[in-house]
C-alpha cells in the first residue's frame, strides 16, 4: 500500500530522474549509436532478450503467486536505470557506452516493453494493464525530451539537471526504504521467501550472464564490464512508476514488491560487483600521463 | 622574395613579413588593455568541465577584473615592480585574471606545474623568490611544506568554477570537497581571489588609482615571465621571459600561421596547461590577441574529458602535443563526429609522428601543423607553413629569426650538414635567472644552442634528428631514437613506444625499444620484423620490453629520460 501523497511523490521523482537523463544527452550521442548498431544490438539483445526471459524463468520456477510474478515480469523487462552508470564509473568501464546504452534501451522501451511484457505474460497466462503500460512510457519520454532541450539550450543547466537527476536516483532508495518499506512491512514479512530470491537473483543472475555473453562475444574486458552491470541493473523508479500508474489499488501492493526489493538489493548487489571488478581488472585502459592536468 | 641568407622566407604566405621590427605593444600589459577595448563584450574565456558546466569572462571582464588584481597586489599587498608573484593552477578562468593582473602591476609571472610535489615547490620558490602565490583550492594543501625555504607572504587562493554562475560553481564546490575530496583545507593565512578583486576595487573606487601607471616604465627588455624548466642539463632553471621576448614570438607566429586566422572569429580549445610556454604564448596570448575565444580545459585526461567541449562550442583551432592528438585519433566518439569548423591544428612540445598526423588528416580533412622551440625561446623558433609543409621536417624559420647549425666546438656548419641547432632572434631569453653560468652554457654569441641535433635543407626546412643527450652510438653508428620510435608508431599494433640507449658489451651501446601494445599479441619477433623492414639493421632494436604505459611530463612528452634512469639502476643492482 502507498498513500496518495507518497504515490505523487514518487511520480515526481522518476519524471525529474528521467529528466535528468535526458539532459545528459544529445542527438550526437543518438548518431554515434547508429554509426555502430553492434553495440547497440548487444544492448537491446541483453536488456530485451536475456533479461525478460530471465524475469520469466524466475517467474514460472518459483513458487510466487500470480501479482508477484507480474511484479517479476515488469521489473525483468525494464530498461537500464541511471545508476547503472555510476557503478559503471566506479568499475572502470566505459562510461559512454553505459549512457548510450541506458539511453537507448530507454527509447527502444516505447515499443519493447509493451510487446515482450505481454508475450511472457500469455504465456504465463497473466492480465496486465497493456495500454497503460504504452500510456505511462509515453509519458515519462516527455521530461527525456525536455531533458534533452534543456541540454541543448544551456550547457549548465543541463548539467545542473543531470546532476540533480543522477542524486535523485540514489534518494529514491533511500526513499523507498522510509516511506513504502515501513507502509508494507507486514506484507513484506508475510510473504514467501521466493519474493526475495526473484528480487536479488533478477540482478545478480542478470550481471553475470550479461557478462558471460559479453565475453562470448569477445568485448573489451571495459565494456564487458559496462555491458554486465548495464543488463542486470534495471531502472527501478520506471518500474514502480508503471505499477502506481497501471495497476488497481488492491494490485498495488502484490506487484510492487519485487520492483521495490529489487531497487533496494541492486544497490548492495551492484556494490560488491563493482569491488570484484575493480579487484580483477584495471589494465588495458587506455591512458593519458597522470600529470597531464 | 627570398633574402639569400634566409632562403625559407620564399615559402611564407603571400603577404607574410619576413621581419618584424618592432612590435605593436609597448609592452604586454598595453596589448591587453588595447584588445579588451576592441572586443569588449565579446567572450574571451569559457571554462568547460568534463560535464558540460562552463563559465565565461568577456575582454572586459577580465581586463576589470585584472585592474582590480593589479590594484590589489601593489597597494593592499604592497608589491613592488619587479617582485615575483607565483601561480599555480590548471586551466581555469581564474588563470587569465591572475596573469593579465600580475603583468598591469608591472610584477613578474612565475608560471607552476600545480602537479608539482611540495619539494619541487619548494626548490622553484626558493629559486624565484616570489613575493606572493595564487593558487588553486586542490593543490593549497602543500604550502605549507613548499615555502618552508621561502616564506611567502601573499597568498591567494583560487578554485576551479571561480566566476561560474552560482549554481553550477556550488555543485562544482560541493562535489570536489564531499565527494572527490579534491580540495583540502588550506592552512596558511590567505585571501580567496574574489576578496582580493573586491579589495582592488574599492581602492579604485575610493583612491582613484591609476592601473596604468604601474606599468607606465615597463619596457620590451624587462621580464614578464620566469618560465621554468629542467633543460638540457637536469637543474631547474627560470628563463627569464620578457614583455619583447613574448609580444614580438606572438607575432612571430601568428604571422606565420595567421593567414586563414579571422580576427574575432576563432574559437580555439586550449586542452594542453597554460602554464606550459607553448600554451602560454599561442593559446593564450596570441589568441587573446586575436580576439578569439579560448575553451579552457582543466584536465584533458581521460579525453573523454573533451567531449562535451567540441560539442558545445564550435571549436575552429586547437593546440596539442603527439600524445593528445595520438589519443584523439583512438577515441570512438572523436572519429565518428570530428570537429566540423576546424581550420587547423598546432603541434609542439615534441616530435609529431607522421602516423599520427596522417590519421588526423584522414579523420579530421585538416592539418597539423608542427612547430618548434623551446622555453628558452618563448617558445617558437620554427612552423610549417600551411601548404607548404614537408613530411618529417618541422618546418621553416619564423620571421625576424635565423637558425643554423653548430659542431661541438660552437662552429657554424653549413647548409646541409647535421649539427646542433641554434637560434638567433627577438625571441630569445634573456637568460636564466640568477645563473649566469648557465646562460653562457647555452649561447654561443648571440645564439641560443638547443640542444637538439638538426639539419637544414637548402630551402631552408629544418629536421630534427635527436636530442643531444638522446643518441645512442652503436659501434659507432649514431641511432637516433625518434626515427626507431617513429617506424614503431607506424605498427597498427603498437600504441606508444620510446627508444632509448642501453649498455651493450658487443656494441658499446644497444637500442632498447619500450612499447605499450595495442594488441596484446604483438611480440618482440614481430616487432623485430617489422623495424627490419624499415630500417638499417644497426637500428633495429635488440631488445623490446612491453608495459602498461611510459612515463610521461605535464604535457603528455614520453620521458626517456626516466626509463634510462631505470635501466641503469636495474643495471646496477646487478
Amino acid at each position: 500500500m502507498v498513500d496518495e501523497f507518497t504515490q505523487t511523490l514518487l511520480g515526481l521523482m522518476v519524471a525529474i530522474i528521467m529528466l535528468g537523463m535526458g539532459a545528459s544527452l544529445t542527438p550526437r550521442d543518438f548518431y554515434l549509436a547508429l554509426r555502430r548498431p553492434y553495440g547497440l544490438a548487444i544492448g537491446v539483445i541483453s536488456q530485451y532478450g536475456i533479461m525478460p526471459l530471465l524475469g520469466f524463468v524466475l517467474a514460472l520456477t518459483l513458487a510466487v503467486p500470480e501479482t508477484i510474478a507480474i511484479g517479476i515480469l515488469i521489473m525483468a523487462c525494464m530498461p537500464g536505470g541511471t545508476t547503472s552508470n555510476i557503478f559503471t564509473y566506479f568499475s572502470k568501464g566505459n562510461l559512454a557506452l553505459s549512457v548510450l546504452m541506458t539511453v537507448t534501451s530507454t527509447v527502444a522501451g516505447v515499443v519493447m516493453i509493451p510487446l515482450i511484457l505481454l508475450l511472457y505474460a500469455a504465456a504465463l497466462d497473466l492480465q496486465i494493464p497493456r495500454e497503460d503500460i504504452v500510456a505511462v512510457l509515453i509519458v515519462l519520454l516527455v521530461p527525456v525530451a525536455i531533458g534533452m532541450g534543456i541540454r541543448k539550450l544551456n550547457a549548465n543547466a543541463g548539467a545542473v539537471i543531470e546532476f540533480c537527476g543522477s542524486i535523485l536516483a540514489a534518494f529514491f532508495i533511500v526513499f523507498i526504504m522510509a516511506t513504502w518499506v515501513p507502509q508494507n512491512w507486514q506484507f513484506l514479512r508475510d510473504t514467501t521467501p521466493s519474493t526475495y530470491v526473484a528480487a536479488i537473483g533478477l540482478g545478480l543472475v542478470g550481471i553475470t550472464i550479461g557478462y558471460f555473453f559479453a565475453k562470448a562475444l569477445r568485448l573489451h574486458p571495459r565494456n564487458a564490464r559496462t555491458v554486465a552491470l548495464e543488463t542486470g541493473i534495471q531502472n527501478g523508479p520506471l518500474a514502480i512508476a508503471i505499477v502506481i500508474f497501471s495497476f488497481p489499488a488492491e494490485q498495488q501492493q502484490a506487484v510492487m514488491a519485487v520492483p521495490a526489493l529489487y531497487s533496494l538489493f541492486i544497490v548492495i548487489v551492484s556494490t560488491f560487483v563493482t569491488l570484484v571488478f575493480r579487484r580483477a581488472n584495471t589494465a588495458a585502459e587506455q591512458k593519458m600521463p597522470d600529470s597531464l592536468l | 622574395m627570398a633574402q639569400p641568407d634566409r632562403p625559407w622566407t620564399a615559402f611564407y604566405g603571400p603577404g607574410v613579413r619576413t621581419d618584424i621590427e618592432a612590435a605593436s605593444y609597448r609592452n604586454l600589459p598595453d596589448l591587453i588593455r588595447s584588445v579588451a577595448e576592441t572586443y569588449g563584450n565579446a567572450k574571451a574565456f569559457t571554462c568547460c568541465l568534463p560535464n558540460g558546466m562552463n563559465g565565461t569572462l568577456t575582454f572586459a571582464q577580465v581586463d576589470e577584473m585584472s585592474d582590480a588584481l593589479a590594484v590589489y597586489l601593489r597597494e593592499v599587498a604592497g608589491l613592488q615592480a619587479g617582485d615575483r608573484v607565483a601561480v599555480q593552477m590548471p586551466n581555469c578562468l581564474s588563470f587569465p585574471v591572475a596573469v593579465f593582473g600580475i603583468l598591469k602591476a608591472g610584477c613578474v609571472l612565475v608560471n607552476v606545474n600545480p602537479l608539482y610535489t611540495a619539494e619541487e615547490m619548494e626548490r622553484q620558490f626558493t629559486d624565484a623568490e616570489p613575493h606572493a602565490l595564487i593558487i588553486v583550492d586542490m593543490f593549497a594543501d602543500k604550502i605549507p611544506a613548499a615555502t618552508r625555504g621561502h616564506p611567502i607572504p601573499n597568498v591567494i587562493v583560487t578554485r576551479i568554477a571561480e566566476f561560474f554562475p552560482v549554481m553550477p560553481r556550488g555543485i562544482v564546490g560541493l562535489v570536489q570537497k564531499y565527494w572527490d575530496q579534491s580540495v583540502k583545507p588550506v592552512e596558511v593565512a590567505h585571501l580567496r581571489l574574489p576578496d582580493a578583486l573586491d579589495a582592488g576595487r574599492s581602492h579604485i573606487a575610493r583612491d582613484h588609482v591609476e592601473v596604468d601607471a604601474y606599468h607606465q616604465p615597463v619596457t620590451h627588455d624587462d621580464i614578464a615571465v620566469l618560465q621554468y624548466t629542467g633543460g638540457t642539463t637536469g637543474v631547474a632553471k627560470g628563463a627569464m621571459l620578457t614583455h619583447g621576448n613574448l609580444i614580438l614570438n606572438m607575432e612571430q607566429a601568428m604571422e606565420l600561421l595567421g593567414g586563414d586566422l579571422k580576427k574575432g572569429e576563432e574559437v580555439v580549445l586550449t586542452a594542453l596547461p597554460l602554464y606550459h610556454i607553448f600554451a602560454f604564448t599561442v593559446n593564450l596570448l596570441a589568441f587573446y590577441w586575436l580576439g578569439g575565444r579560448n575553451i579552457l580545459i582543466p584536465n584533458p585526461r581521460p579525453l573523454s574529458n573533451l567531449k562535451r567541449a567540441f560539442e558545445n562550442y564550435k571549436v575552429t583551432w586547437m593546440s596539442g602535443v603527439n600524445t593528445l592528438f595520438n589519443g584523439l585519433t583512438n577515441e570512438i566518439w572523436f572519429r565518428d563526429t570530428p570537429p566540423r569548423h576546424l581550420k587547423f591544428a598546432g603541434a609542439g612540445g615534441m616530435a609529431l609522428q607522421s602516423s599520427v598526423a596522417a590519421r588526423w588528416r584522414e579523420i579530421t580533412g585538416t592539418e597539423v601543423l608542427q612547430g618548434y622551440g623551446l622555453t628558452e625561446t618563448s617558445p617558437v623558433l620554427t612552423f610549417e607553413p600551411l601548404g607548404k609543409a614537408r613530411e618529417g621536417t618541422i618546418g621553416i624559420p619564423v620571421p625576424s629569426t635565423e637558425i643554423a647549425c653548430f659542431d661541438d666546438n660552437g662552429k657554424r656548419l653549413p647548409i646541409g650538414e647535421t649539427g646542433e641547432i641554434g637560434a638567433r632572434g627577438p625571441q630569445i631569453m634573456k637568460g636564466y635567472w640568477k645563473k649566469p653560468d648557465e646562460t653562457e652554457k647555452v649561447m654561443a654569441g648571440d645564439w641560443f644552442l638547443t640542444g637538439d641535433i638538426g639539419v637544414i635543407d637548402e630551402d631552408g626546412y629544418v629536421r630534427i634528428v635527436d636530442r643531444k643527450k638522446d643518441m645512442v652510438v652503436v659501434s659507432g653508428f649514431n641511432v637516433y631514437p625518434n626515427e626507431i620510435e617513429d617506424v614503431l608508431a607506424g605498427h597498427p599494433a603498437v600504441l606508444e613506444a620510446a627508444v632509448i640507449g642501453v649498455p651493450d658489451d658487443a656494441a658499446g651501446e644497444a637500442v632498447k625499444a619500450f612499447i605499450v601494445r595495442a594488441d596484446p599479441g604483438l611480440d618482440t619477433d614481430a616487432v623485430r620484423a617489422f623495424c627490419k623492414e624499415h630500417l638499417t639493421a644497426y637500428k633495429v632494436p635488440k631488445l623490446v620490453e612491453f608495459r602498461d604505459e611510459l612515463p610521461k611530463s605535464n604535457v603528455g612528452k614520453i620521458l626517456r629520460k626516466e626509463l634510462r634512469a631505470e635501466q641503469m639502476a636495474q643495471l646496477a643492482a646487478e
